[in-house]
């Protein structure tokens, strides 16, 4: 779902992506929630972490389509104790569906 | 420090026709080595303690290894092509970590401003989008399908034409560009940086080329990969932290830099590890 914000400069606006992004891995939860958390702050998304797993975390990301691009190249890396073989985006409602 | 996996890896130790008997006092990963003709012409490398190393003498380097390597050297095709010149263009020491000279190496978006007015310019600053995969059957990181404006691409070309990439990480420290070959467009000009690491942060980077350009003297051709090569030592040399991390921490890598990205995990994979930064600062 896209959500269109109120500009912060007159004239322009941009948009709001819905994002839940699926990590696919050798996922250490432990270290790589914070990790996502951290990230996804710097970023400045949303964020909401709606499973993990040893070999799967799945995250909801809310912001700029470009940030979250960044977030899943960042992801790609991840903290040097994880391995992350694939990521999975697709967009998703308010409702989390 | 230890050196782990990257030990039984090959790395260039020198250009193999400037070697004499006498021999090249280096560095290898923190051992010091002797590079040197023997009484037969061949290469020769021994360790501190005398013992040889094995050696390849391959696209105008000597290669060698502290350790066993399992494979071969990485293989170039294009080395054995006719009607290309082939040009040693020297040695430069930079004060970095050695998959830091790769990275950048790999990296297209500095060009319009660190390589102003020859590989790029302002305002064709956009890295389109383009291919990255660690290749599984050579086991080599490629990125295909990159493009990009140069208003001076070669040293052959002769205004700004748009200029398509690919490049290739054949070794932790050994990468390969091909590029748009402006006197002959149904082939691929061969740029390669080949790193010889001798600590963490430092390395000597030895430049190879292979190219289809009859016309340009052999000593324009070193200048112009000279001057590319001196303009990012200024940068390498200053960047932090010096050792490349891989856990990008106060990074935020954008899709301009999937290369770079598919070269650390790369590098992860491996455990690849000598001149990184684990654990984000």
């Amino acid at each position: 779902m896209t959500t269109l914000l109120e500009p912060s400069v007159p004239g322009e606006t941009y948009t709001l992506l819905r994002e839940r992004m699926t990590i696919r891995g050798e996922l250490d939860a432990d270290s790589f929630l914070p990790w996502i958390r951290r990230h996804a702050s710097k970023l400045g998304l949303f964020q909401d972490i709606v499973h993990s797993g040893p070999d799967r975390i799945e995250v909801d990301l809310a912001g700029a389509p470009e940030l979250i691009d960044m977030m899943e190249v960042g992801c790609l890396l991840g903290p040097i104790n994880v391995w992350v073989e694939t990521i999975d985006r697709r967009r998703v409602s308010n409702a989390g569906g | 420090m230890i050196v782990g996996p990257m030990l039984d890896e090959w790395y260039p130790v020198g250009i193999f026709g400037q070697l004499d008997e006498a021999g090249r006092k280096t560095m290898l990963m923190g051992e010091p080595i002797v590079v040197a003709r023997n009484g037969n012409g061949d290469a020769r490398v021994t360790d501190s303690t005398g013992r040889s190393l094995p050696v390849r003498v391959r696209y105008g380097h000597v290669w060698t290894s502290l350790g066993d390597p399992q494979k071969e050297l990485f293989a170039i095709p294009e080395a054995d092509q006719p009607g290309r010149r082939f040009v040693d263009v020297g040695v430069v020491r930079v004060r970095c970590s050695p998959l830091r000279a790769v990275e950048n190496f790999l990296d297209i978006a500095h060009f319009p401003f660190v390589h102003t007015d020859i590989l790029g310019a302002e305002p064709h600053t956009e890295v389109q989008a383009y291919k990255v995969e660690i290749r599984e059957d050579v086991d080599e990181v490629w990125a295909t399908q990159v493009q990009f404006y140069q208003p001076q691409a070669a040293k052959s070309a002769s205004g700004g034409i748009t200029t398509q990439y690919m490049y290739r990480v054949a070794g932790p420290t050994s990468t390969v560009l091909y590029k748009t070959c402006p006197p002959k467009p149904s082939e691929w000009d061969v740029i390669t940086l080949f790193v010889q690491p001798l600590t963490e942060d430092l390395c000597d980077v030895w430049p190879w080329m292979a190219l289809f350009d009859d016309d340009t003297p052999m000593t324009d051709l070193i200048h112009f990969q000279q001057t590319i090569f001196l303009q990012d030592r200024s940068i390498l040399e200053n960047q932090v932290p010096r050792l490349l991390p891989l856990d990008p921490g106060m990074e935020m890598p954008t899709r301009a830099d999937l290369t770079s990205v598919a070269y650390r995990r790369w590098l992860k994979r491996h455990n690849f590890t000598y001149g990184a930064q684990l654990v984000a600062q």
